[in-house]
């Protein structure tokens, strides 16, 4: 291959070069000072920074400093990457600044420059946490398709539909990139994104997923929200990649703890919980472990967790009517102590099939008349389809508020005896634990 | 029309039928052959007497059709207007006994002008009207039999007088005497006779009335024998008559004084409450006190019905002594103001026998039923007694009794805001006195304002600072409780809707901010809830709401302060109270004094103790470092701890002893339930986790018998087994006779009931046009028949006439022809 060598011409020092001249180092000390705007402590002056940047970004891709190359599609990409480092600062969570530039990566071409130049930003050496929250952030943003509609920022037109988003190229990036992130050391909280851009964005492109098991299976002993989250990818992995994991169900049934109701993922838990145990063909006394230990985490539970645990665990005793015999025994009697073992890992020891679910019982009598209710469906005949939690996973104690004020019931009805002054009314207890004086 | 379906009358029905029957002439009959026989149908229609139908409807037809056809197009015609001619009913012989008597009645008609042409009924020449009266009985008949006698002469005396004796009896003697002396002597001997008579009749007369009238005297004395002899028949009667007799005529019940309505003791105590104003504003006149309900006290009366005006000058009439013992001497009609006289007198005296007069003392105050079956001690009794005395004898003092009804809100602040609890207590109470709903027609209205009012007061003294506004807060809530109640019993309905829509109100700024507890105001609306509903309803408007929101403050709120535990706690104290009766279960109170407790476990770094949020695993707060084992404070709750500060040493024991107390009853009232032992299991091991020397002997004691408590109900416990209840055994089968199913061939098309109804009024319409073309074209027939029954009759007069005409013609003929011939023959 030959490179024809054109000698530089010494450019002449004409005014009019001297102009141009002039304004461009002025264009370059105003690029300088904007960059710099973004280490301002102001939330608005760094967003500004970012949409000015970004504007003058455009204005340059659509009419180009340099002549422009063989490439269609002109982004300045030295700029691009100056404002990526600043979004990806290891100072300060940038979360508004990423939010803010969501808006650019809807055109097609700024994705995939993004994409393209993520790689070489991406730290090789453990970086700070500070760094790798604003990296997962900004990473969960990005898409890896191209978007429906092919638009382009920095062709004059606007629309262009000349421009080519190479997929496997934005794969193969990504590879790069997720190479790097899986060899950081993370704290919980970085762990936790982690594993949410991974299950949300970044497993199906992944080249060899089977590799992540090792990690997955790490994560999952880490517990609370992590587990759960590996325990999502690990369902995944076994769905779509044949993966064999063998105690799978202990992982499962050891998540369920107390503090599960006041995590965010909680719906999820029982999302993934309701696709696990769907399977017919599971061991009985397995599946009545769960139902009892669900039955057991409903006596701590908010009242709004209680109506999805009643209606969960009569989808498991529909699902398997071996289960049955926990709201009917088949010879009925009585005992004076819960054969069930709450405190044994295994779910298959813990002799939950030969209990009941006396805690449903216990249930009806809860405060709250929808829970006592939802609670009554261990005295019914069971229905035919499964009750659909769906509508009742993400509701909250607000919902059960607004419901009750809703039920505008119009029967009126006031306090039996009544209260005197001095408030020794039957069931008084106020006035007799606390003083007032 | 034939076809109409005139009910023909009954009568003549009658008198037809067993004719028709009698006639059936086996000719006449027409039998209807039928194609198919259907076992058990009825038929209506196998036979027809066509001949006597027929005959029916030609019947009908000449008394209708026919005569109308006769009446056409002439211009005027007969009717037959003779009374009965129409009527069928009627017999000859009724036509003609009703045409007399109207007749009759016609000739008796009273002309109004012709007086003399009344018809009197006499008896010798009496008017019977009078005779039968009947006054005089004896005048008559005496007359009417003897008269003959009396008035007539003797049977000889007319024998020889008139007809001569006879011949026998012609004697010498009697024949001396002239005819002129026999005349004369025969009109003295009658008028003898008669005088005699009158005499006589006169003295019978005279006696029968001396008698009449001795009898009357008598009378008294008759009678009067008859009851002395009545007397000892009832001194006879036994025992035990005697008593069934009192028995049945014992007075069943005194008459009293009725019950009072409640608008009337409504009223009354307004009146009660003006005349006391009345009179401690004609007080206040010699203070100088200037009230505003000044102008109203003139318009009011007392209860004599006095003007107000009137008693003032007789007050300042008088030298009014020290106020109230004045007005105790004078021994007011006030029933209440004895009551507190009586306090008053007894408290100075004696307070030791308060207690007997307790009774008395409460039936007689109106103003605070307290219940006397709760157990209160007498000490606490006769404390309230004196506090109550001291209230009544400021609020006499000062108070005014009337109020006018708050315009505004905050004019209502005004007239409490700065008044003491107890004081707004009376002052409410009056307010309300005075503007009872049957006392005013918008006074409900008013009312249901006033409750409003209320709730928005309750929402303004919650705004509290230091810890005399809170007590102070307190105890003016616990005395606006008792009229809320009141007002809600006044009008229940408005009662649910505003406390909702209070409750509406916290809710929603709670949701803002859901991981802080919100401020004291919600804390006294929940309390408000419990006191004025039934918290025992399995679903209850307002407070299954209220009971949500707890619920949820307890789940999601995050313990870190002094106050946040302190809300807590008293949040759990609601949940106990709202839950006590109907032994209802929230695992969120649970599990806030687990948190408690959890607090108080000093963490050591390696073992975690696990606790649910909103508590965090590490938290220490609550653990106590110094010994305080000879503590001596009361270890009660105080409100005051519901205001920001620091977690001393008191606290921590009084939040340990609260819990603790708290978590044995949960423990009492759940025990019956099946997993209540799961329910406080972890509780044990909190509490042995505890580090007990520190704490005081009480609190020790307390979590001992909590253990205890816990360890009975897993000793105790007996699970059953749970098994679904068994379907009843299905009955036997029971051979009852098959029935089929018999399908017609008819198609019966499914339409709806409208539908039906309509296309079954269209076949019926379809068939009565049938039946009344049919009877038109017979009728045309009829009337056709008749025409030419017309024509033919009068062609046949015509021909007839026409034919006698020709014969006399033929005749006339006949002799001009033999005329002629004669006159031939002659020539």
């Amino acid at each position: 291959m030959q490179i024809e060598v054109i000698p530089l011409k010494p450019v002449e020092p004409t005014v009019e070069h001297q102009y141009c001249q002039w304004l461009r180092n002025l264009y370059e000390e105003t690029w300088n000072k904007i960059l710099t705007a973004f280490d301002n402590s102001s939330i608005k002056i760094q967003t500004q920074a970012l949409s000015s940047s970004m504007n003058i970004l455009t204005c340059e891709g659509r009419y180009p400093l340099e002549q422009k190359g063989l490439l269609e599609c002109y982004i300045p990409l030295n700029r691009l990457k100056l404002i990526l480092m600043k979004i990806l600062s290891n100072k300060q969570h940038n979360l508004h600044l990423i939010v803010k530039f969501e808006e650019y990566l809807l055109y097609d071409d700024m994705l995939f420059y993004v994409w393209k130049v993520l790689p070489s930003l991406t730290a090789k050496s453990n970086p700070n946490d500070i760094y790798i929250m604003n990296y997962l952030l900004f990473l969960e943003k990005l898409q890896v398709k191209c978007n429906n509609e092919a638009r382009t920022l920095c062709t004059s037109g606007g629309m262009n539909t000349d421009f080519n988003f190479d997929e496997t190229t934005v794969k193969r990036c990504l590879n790069k990139i997720w190479n790097c992130i899986i060899l950081w050391e993370h704290t919980p909280a970085t762990h936790k994104q982690l594993l949410i851009v991974l299950l949300e964005k970044v497993l199906p492109y992944l080249d060899k997923p089977l590799l992540l098991t090792d990690f997955l299976m790490d994560s999952l002993d880490v517990g609370g929200p992590v587990s759960l989250l590996a325990l999502q990818g690990i369902f995944t992995m076994i769905q779509v990649y044949n993966l064999d994991y063998p105690n799978i169900f202990a992982k499962l049934y050891s998540m369920f703890e107390p503090e599960i109701f006041h995590t965010k993922f909680k719906p999820r838990l029982f999302y993934l919980a309701d696709l696990f145990l769907s399977s017919t063909h599971l061991p009985e006394n397995l599946v009545a472990a769960f139902a009892k230990r669900l039955a057991r985490l409903a006596l701590v539970a908010p009242s709004e967790d209680i109506i999805i645990i009643c209606m969960f665990i009569g989808n498991l005793i529909l699902r398997h009517p071996g289960l049955k015999c926990l709201l009917n025994h088949s010879i009925g009697g009585t005992t004076t102590n819960d054969p069930y073992i709450m405190e044994e890992r295994d779910p298959l020891k813990s002799n939950a099939i030969n209990s009941s679910l006396w805690e449903i019982h216990t249930l009806q009598n809860h405060a709250l008349p929808n829970v006592a209710t939802a609670a009554t469906f261990i005295n019914n005949p069971l229905p035919s389809i499964e009750w659909d939690m769906s509508k009742v996973l993400e509701s909250t104690g607000d919902n059960i508020f607004d419901k009750e004020l809703k039920r505008n019931c119009k029967m009126v009805a006031l306090a039996f005896d009544k209260s005197n002054k001095f408030a020794l009314s039957k069931c008084e207890k106020v006035f007799n634990y606390w003083n007032f004086y | 029309m034939v076809g109409s379906k005139k009910k023909p009358n009954k009568s003549s029905e009658r008198s037809h039928k067993p004719h028709i029957k009698k006639k059936l002439n086996p000719f006449e009959v027409h039998i209807n052959r039928e194609k198919l026989k259907v076992l058990g149908k009825k038929n209506k229609n196998d036979r027809g007497l066509p001949g006597v139908s027929r005959e029916k409807a030609l019947k009908k037809r000449k008394h209708t059709l026919q005569q109308e056809f006769k009446l056409h197009n002439k211009a005027n015609r007969f009717v037959d207007k003779r009374i009965g001619e129409g009527d069928v009913n009627m017999t000859e012989e009724d036509r003609f006994i009703a045409r007399y008597a109207k007749l009759k009645s016609k000739h008796h008609k009273k002309s109004i002008f012709n007086l003399a042409d009344e018809e009197v009924l006499t008896h010798k020449g009496q008017a019977l009207s009078e005779i039968e009266k009947f006054e005089d009985t004896k005048s008559d008949d005496d007359e009417s039999i003897e008269g003959d006698k009396i008035g007539n002469l003797d049977e000889n005396f007319v024998d020889e007088a008139h007809f001569g004796g006879g011949v026998l009896k012609r004697t010498g003697i009697d024949g001396a005497k002239s005819h002129k002396d026999l005349i004369d002597q025969l009109i003295a001997e009658s008028k003898k006779r008669k005088a005699e008579k009158q005499k006589l009749k006169e003295e019978t007369l005279e006696l029968t009335e001396k008698l009449d009238s001795e009898w009357k005297d008598l009378l008294p004395l008759v009678n009067k024998t008859k009851s002395t002899k009545a007397t000892p028949e009832l001194e006879k009667a036994d025992e035990y008559d005697k008593t069934v007799k009192q028995l049945k005529f014992e007075a069943r019940g005194t008459p009293s004084d009725r019950l009072k309505s409640e608008d009337e003791i409504a009223k009354e105590e307004r009146e009660k409450l003006e005349q006391l104003e009345k009179e401690t504003t004609a007080d206040d006149l010699e203070d100088n006190f200037a009230y505003e309900s000044d102008t109203e006290v003139t318009l009011s009366y007392n209860q004599e019905g006095e003007a107000n005006l009137v008693l003032e000058a007789e007050l300042n009439g008088k030298t009014i002594l020290p106020k109230n013992d004045d007005k105790e001497n004078e021994g007011s009609d006030e029933d209440d103001k004895e009551s507190v006289s009586e306090e008053e007198s007894e408290a100075e005296d004696d307070l030791s026998d308060l207690k007997g007069s307790e009774s008395v003392s409460e039936s007689e105050n109106e103003y605070f039923s307290t219940n006397t079956e709760d157990k209160i001690k007498p000490e606490a009794i006769r404390d309230d007694l004196l506090k109550r005395k001291e209230i009544m004898d400021k609020a006499r003092e000062e108070l005014p009794y009337t109020y006018k009804f708050p315009a505004s809100y905050e004019e209502l602040q005004l007239l409490l805001q700065f008044e003491s609890s107890e004081r707004q207590f009376m002052i409410l109470e009056r307010l309300i006195k005075c503007n009872h709903p049957s006392l005013g027609s918008n006074n409900k209205e008013n009312l249901n304002l006033l409750f409003a009012y209320l709730l928005q007061y309750i929402n303004d003294i919650a705004e509290v600072k230091t810890i005399e506004d809170i007590s102070k807060c307190f105890s003016t809530f616990s005395n606006l409780v008792p009229h809320i109640f009141n007002l809600a019993e006044m009008s229940p309905l408005n009662a649910h809707t505003l406390v909702l829509d209070v409750l509406k109100e916290k809710h929603q700024c709670y949701r803002k901010h859901k991981l802080a507890y919100p401020d004291i105001e919600v804390l006294l609306f929940l309390k408000l809830v419990s006191c004025v509903f039934p918290t025992s309803d399995f679903r209850h408007v307002v407070v299954t709401p209220a009971i949500v929101f707890i619920d949820q403050m307890l789940n999601k709120c995050k313990v870190r302060t002094r106050r946040d535990i302190a809300y807590g706690l008293f949040l759990t104290t609601l949940v106990l109270e709202y839950t006590t009766l109907a032994k209802r279960f929230l695992p969120s109170a649970i599990n806030f004094l687990k948190g408690i407790l959890h607090m108080a476990i000093p963490k050591a770094g390696i073992k975690l103790i696990k606790i649910c949020p909103p508590f965090k695993t590490s938290s220490n707060a609550l653990v106590l470092c110094n010994n305080c084992n000879e503590s001596t404070i009361s270890l009660t709750m105080n409100v005051s701890y519901l205001l920001n500060g620091e977690i001393d040493d008191e606290f921590k024991m009084r939040a340990i002893y609260l819990s603790s107390c708290l978590l044995k009853e949960f423990v009492t009232n759940f025990a019956e339930l099946d997993s209540s032992y799961e329910i406080f299991s972890t509780i044990m091991e909190y509490i042995n986790a505890i580090p007990m020397n520190n704490y005081p002997v009480e609190v020790k004691e307390k979590f001992k018998s909590l253990e205890e408590e816990i360890n009975r109900i897993k000793s105790n416990r007996r699970l059953k087994y749970l098994t679904v209840a068994k379907p009843k055994p299905k009955a036997l089968r029971l051979y009852e006779p098959r029935i089929e199913k018999v399908y017609d061939t008819k198609k019966r098309r499914i339409e709806s009931r409208e539908k039906a109804e309509q296309n079954k009024l269209l076949h019926k319409l379809k068939r009565e046009r049938k039946g009344a073309l049919r009877e038109i074209r017979r009728d045309n027939a009829f009337i056709s028949r008749l025409r030419i029954n017309e024509q033919i009759q009068s062609d046949n007069v015509r021909k007839a006439k026409v034919r006698k005409l020709l014969s006399d013609a033929s005749i006339q003929q006949s002799e001009l022809n033999t005329l002629d011939r004669k006159k031939k023959r002659k020539k």
